[in-house]
């Protein structure tokens, strides 16, 4: 008996032992870090012109890579290899901006392990703000560039810092499925569809109205894709949504955004106007060349999601198209800053890197070959861009329309640190009305004021 | 003289002795001090590096999880619970494990950890016996199917996750175009409960199975044939050789697997994450949100809010889960054998009172 007692403590301390192991192994596997090889690799300076390894980290397709079947590019770091022999550049692509953000906060966040280079969504930039000791300045190596002035606003902290440069912006338009609307019995060419929709006045109210027109001539098909991803439009036209000019928190208080909520999920789950198709998903994915109840007539469109609609679609597929016209105003979505964090070990090599690769001339090319908006006048003035017509889209003279949509942007929102955890909680409530359908809009809204509540 | 001389000689040998005995003494003292240390001293780099690697992350985690720890601002002071547990701005060091006992969601992600543990472990345990039993009997190629159960093995988690995930897509996935097909309803995956447990649980009982089912083969192979061929002698059938001498057989092989997979179960993580596929992990509304989701996303994931105390204090909460869980198993499992023990020997003295 005694025996066995020993043997079994023998066990138990074993058993134990095991465990803080696994355990110790998880705190360590849990993380999405970047990989070890993330920061500089080689050492040396640039003056001495020894070999450099620059590293840099994009997300979704920035149009920098050699293109291929499925990812538009310019094929710009090989062009930049050509003018810089020295210059070794390693780009590691996520898939998703919330990828990409993740593994950089942890890195910034560790000290080590960023990437040379970093892109950075608008949505995640006041993070980077409000850590400005931990990047550069690129203030002067971007002298010489000319972007939006409100873009560069964007990457100005309060002491005259700019941390990032501008890449491109999101100008939205409203991309449809010509094929279906023909079906519908709804007239389908650009200028037809712009006016149905409100033409310069358009309204959510008139795109909506536009949408219950079409579900019930079409026999209740969709009218957009996702709620979530409507309301980022929607969201993207308010000044001061989540966080007002002196960062409180008036997300729970806001009556306009309420307004916004209650007006959106009547029309998706009332109206029956959403496909109910989560953003990013594989089901989303798989909708843009359906024509089943899934096939959505129609989607917010900001300029880099063209690249997605192709490649989603297959660039052989007919019937989508753009119209020149956005509900509420112009908007834009999204557009992204290259960042460098001061941990990186060739900080002048990338500054050089950035300036470059957001020059007016390379924007042109980005636009040209892929779809991203470029955020320097000079660059949308220049032939490739404003006269840039795409083939997928039915010819459509995206060049031009892109024009026409940023210069109807009007707000440039204001999105405080805490933006991106209460936006985040607010698609998670959209999809439980849309997506999931298990609660109401009411329950939903009821319970994203709690999670609000809880991010304290 | 003579005797003193005898007398100084005897001394002399005395001291030689002594001497002599102090050495052998010492000797002695040195491998006796050889044979009970010198095992410590060879197992020791196991123990060195485990208490830097292992010991020392966990003792360090407790003391993070007692303090209000941003992965960007670094150590700002004692814990605090927050607006959730009223006073907003009240330190205590016990605030971040306060915190996370008042968040609904971390209840919910120990509800959905467990349901998908236990989906998960107790079907692909049983089918691990049931498949080694197969295995050992007289199969022709018998490297071959050894091999192939293993062969999910090898595919790397998240590809097995990124593929069932696409599998499971509640529009286009493959499995409810079947169930269309064959005039089913369409089962959403991903957002009913029950559902997307089921199908975590199958892309874990996917990879795993088989490398149980292996584990218990070689288990199996070292029972004595004597056993079996008594059993058969007896008229037992292959199931009843099964249940009445393989699986007893088997105890401690199985108590190790269960105790593996119930760590494995508990932190699940890649899986559940993958199978998300678009942001918002976990699911909208928490469906699947497993504890380690919970952790990653308190001490990482926010931009803003980010807090590595208030992680620390998940990771602590959950070992201590896991330790509670290993040791009923454990009792659980020793209750079993010693009671089948128990129940032979009463059977021995029935025969002796007899």
């Amino acid at each position: 008996m005694r025996t066995r007692t020993l043997h079994s403590m023998g066990l138990a301390a074993a058993v134990a032992l095991t465990l803080s192991f696994s355990l110790a192994g998880c705190s360590g596997g849990g993380s999405p870090s970047n990989s070890s090889s993330a920061s500089g690799t080689t050492s040396g300076s640039a003056s001495t012109g020894d070999q450099i390894t620059l590293t840099i980290g994009t997300f979704n397709n920035f149009g920098y890579d050699a293109p291929t079947a499925t990812m538009q590019g310019a094929d710009l770091y090989s062009k930049y290899m050509e003018l810089h022999p020295n210059i070794k550049i390693e780009p590691t692509v996520a898939a998703l901006s919330d990828d990409a953000r993740s593994a950089f906060t942890t890195a910034i966040g560790a000290g080590s392990g960023a990437y040379d280079i970093q892109a950075v969504d608008i949505d995640w930039m006041p993070f980077i703000m409000d850590n400005a000791d931990k990047l550069v300045d690129q203030k002067a190596s971007l002298a010489a560039n000319d972007y939006l002035p409100w873009k560069t606003q964007q990457a100005t902290t309060p002491d005259g810092k700019v941390l990032g440069g501008g890449t491109d912006i999101g100008p939205e338009g409203i991309c449809y499925r010509a094929d279906l609307l023909d079906k519908a019995g709804i007239p389908s060419d650009r200028d037809s569809v712009a006016a149905w929709l409100g033409g310069a006045n358009a309204t959510w109210d008139s795109y909506f109205a536009a949408g219950a027109e079409y579900v019930q001539k079409s026999g209740g098909m969709p009218w957009f894709d996702s709620a979530a991803a409507t309301f980022q439009g929607m969201i993207n036209q308010v000044q001061y949504s989540w966080v007002d000019a002196d960062n409180n928190i008036i997300a729970s208080t806001n009556d306009a955004t309420k307004a916004l909520y209650d007006q959106l999920t009547t029309a998706a789950s009332d109206g029956k106007q959403s496909a109910g198709l989560k953003e990013w998903s594989d089901d989303w994915n798989a909708a843009f060349k359906a024509t089943d109840n899934t096939a959505f007539a129609t989607m917010l469109c900001p300029a880099w999601i063209v690249n997605n609609i192709k490649n989603n679609a297959g660039a052989d597929f007919k019937g989508w198209d753009i119209a020149d016209v956005f509900p509420g105003g112009g908007g834009n979505w999204g557009g992204s800053f290259l960042v460098i964090p001061s941990q990186g070990k060739n900080i002048e090599a990338a500054k050089d890197l950035v300036a470059w690769l957001t020059a007016p001339e390379q924007q042109a090319a980005v636009f040209t070959a892929a779809s991203n908006f470029p955020s320097s006048p000079k660059a949308e003035a220049a032939s490739g861009v404003a006269d840039k017509v795409e083939p997928f889209l039915n010819n459509a003279p995206i060049g031009k329309i892109f024009t026409d949509r940023a210069k109807a942007v009007s707000v440039v929102p204001y999105k405080g640190s805490a933006y991106f955890d209460i936006q985040t909680k607010m698609a998670d409530a959209l999809n439980r009305v849309d997506v999931d359908k298990s609660m109401t809009p009411a329950d939903s809204y009821t319970q994203w004021l709690a999670d609000v509540k809880a991010l304290s | 003289m003579k005797g003193t001389f005898v007398a100084r000689n005897e001394a002399a040998t005395r001291v030689q002795t002594s001497d002599l005995d102090a050495r052998l003494q010492r000797r002695a003292k040195w491998s006796r001090l050889d044979i009970r240390l010198s095992p410590y001293l060879y197992i020791s780099p196991f123990y060195i590096v485990f208490a830097i690697v292992g010991l020392f992350p966990l003792l360090y985690t407790a003391y993070i999880a007692t303090r209000k720890w941003n992965s960007i601002a670094g150590d700002t002071g004692t814990a605090i619970c927050g607006a959730t547990c009223g006073d907003a701005n009240a330190t205590s060091w016990f605030g971040n494990f306060d915190w996370v006992l008042h968040q609904p969601d971390f209840w919910v992600a120990l509800r959905n950890t467990f349901a998908i543990f236990l989906i998960s472990t107790v079907p692909q345990i049983i089918a691990a016996i049931l498949i080694a039993h197969v295995l050992d009997s007289n199969l022709r190629a018998k490297t071959f199917w050894r091999m192939g159960v293993l062969l999910p093995y090898v595919v790397a988690p998240m590809a097995a996750a990124i593929i069932f995930s696409q599998v499971f897509s509640d529009n286009m996935g493959i499995i409810n175009s079947l169930f269309n097909a064959v005039g089913l309803p369409k089962v959403a995956w991903h957002a009913n409960p029950l559902a997307s447990w089921i199908a975590i649980a199958s892309i874990v009982d996917f990879r795993w199975t088989g490398y149980n089912t292996l584990i218990l083969l070689a288990a199996m192979q070292a029972i004595p044939h004597e056993l079996n061929e008594a059993a058969e002698v007896d008229g037992a059938g292959r199931w009843r050789q099964l249940v009445s001498i393989t699986i007893p057989q088997l105890r401690p092989t199985l108590i190790f697997v269960i105790i593996t997979s119930t760590i494995g179960g508990l932190q699940i993580f890649d899986e559940p994450q993958m199978f998300s596929s678009a942001g918002s992990y976990g699911g909208s509304s928490q469906q699947f949100l497993t504890v380690t989701q919970f952790l990653w996303r308190t001490g990482f994931v926010s931009t803003n809010n980010s807090n590595m105390g208030r992680a620390a204090a998940v990771a602590w909460i959950l070992f201590l889960i896991i330790v509670a869980m290993a040791v009923v198993n454990f009792l659980l499992t020793s209750r079993i054998s010693s009671g089948d023990a128990r129940a032979s020997r009463r059977a021995q003295k029935k025969g002796g009172a007899r």
